[in-house]
């Protein structure tokens, strides 16, 4: 592979619908509803932004070849884009809009691994009043970051692995993933970054 | 904290000489009362001094940069909101500022509505 060639790689934060997550546990009262709404306009100004920021790179489209954090290696990669796009996700409708104008998305993640990801933060939202939270967190955040450097390998033997020649690399990485420092070894990474609006949203689903 | 804009108190730390009287410009305007600072170590005094519910920081300055002058903030000052600003971002640094608390990181240039708004929403309680 050229060592120079050119990746872009957008980090981003994400929003509940990004991970197909339901109201339910989070909207049944109306303080939380309201920092939902919060969290939710933020990333939609986020994803604006970032529209407008890739927008002025003139893409080549039809050469451009998508990876995104949570979508699995599975088959039905562009289907499950559609779902969550539907579901107000505007980080998929974005790579929605993408793939209409001809780029490919491609399985990005190991399923067991964001399986194991999934159940470690569904542990979290769901752990009682009752139980330390400060510390329920503290053991997820490190369970969770052993997991990231077992899904960042797999993340980056897709990429080298899939690319096509000629294919433009696009990769969309919630904040705390460090295959940024991988791929450097590989690629030239641009980075192309808006706004990361940390308060509105919190930092403890972007893994 | 306040919630009165005019005893909104906001600190700019910032070596840039234009974009730091062009920031306080917009937010002068905006009814806030304005604090400078044009690089980090008189940064870490100003906010001793004047309390700021937030402070505007720049991340490349020469001696002292954002981060490390935030990690001093940091060591003394908990509570004070953070809006990182920078032309050259990074994963690395992305992932230092929220280590650090940072309320909001924005890349210039940016437009002087984007920044007000991002700062009027980040002093929402």
């Amino acid at each position: 592979m050229n060592e120079s060639r050119r990746l872009i790689y957008v980090p981003i934060l994400h929003a509940q619908e990004d991970a197909g997550r339901t109201d339910s546990i989070l909207t049944n009262k109306k303080i939380r509803r309201r920092r939902i709404e919060k969290q939710v306009s933020a990333v939609e100004e986020m994803w604006k932004g970032i529209a407008a920021k890739i927008g002025e790179l003139n893409i080549p489209w039809d050469k451009t070849r998508i990876y995104q954090d949570g979508v699995p290696v599975c088959g039905n990669e562009v289907a499950l884009a559609r779902r969550l796009a539907d579901s107000g996700s505007p980080n998929f409708s974005f790579i929605c809009n993408a793939i209409q104008e001809g780029a490919a998305l491609e399985g990005t993640e190991d399923m067991d691994l964001l399986i194991q990801e999934y159940d470690l933060l569904n542990k979290l939202l769901m752990s009682n009043a009752g139980v330390d939270q400060a510390a329920s967190n503290t053991e997820y955040q490190a369970k969770s970051r052993a997991l990231l450097i077992l899904r960042d390998q797999f993340i980056l033997n897709r990429i080298t692995g899939t690319l096509q020649p000629g294919e433009l690399p696009m990769v969309f990485m919630g904040v705390m993933h460090r295959l940024d420092k991988m791929l450097e070894n590989d690629f030239s990474v641009s980075y192309v970054i808006y706004r990361l609006p940390f308060r509105s949203i919190g930092t403890i689903y972007n893994a | 904290m306040t919630t009165d804009v005019a005893q909104r108190k906001i600190l700019i730390i910032e070596d840039d000489a234009d974009l730091l009287m062009l920031v306080r410009h917009v937010l002068e305007r905006e009814g806030y009362r304005v604090f400078v600072a044009s690089n980090g170590a008189d940064g870490i005094l100003v906010n001793e001094r004047e309390d700021p519910d937030l402070i505007l920081l720049d991340l490349r300055m020469p001696d002292m940069d954002g981060i490390e002058t935030l990690r001093n903030i940091r060591e003394c000052d908990k509570k004070v909101l953070v809006v990182i600003l920078t032309g050259y971002g990074c994963p690395d640094t992305i992932r230092e500022a929220a280590d650090l608390k940072v309320s909001e990181y924005l890349s210039k240039p940016f437009a002087n509505k984007d920044l007000a708004g991002v700062i009027g929403k980040a002093l929402l309680p």
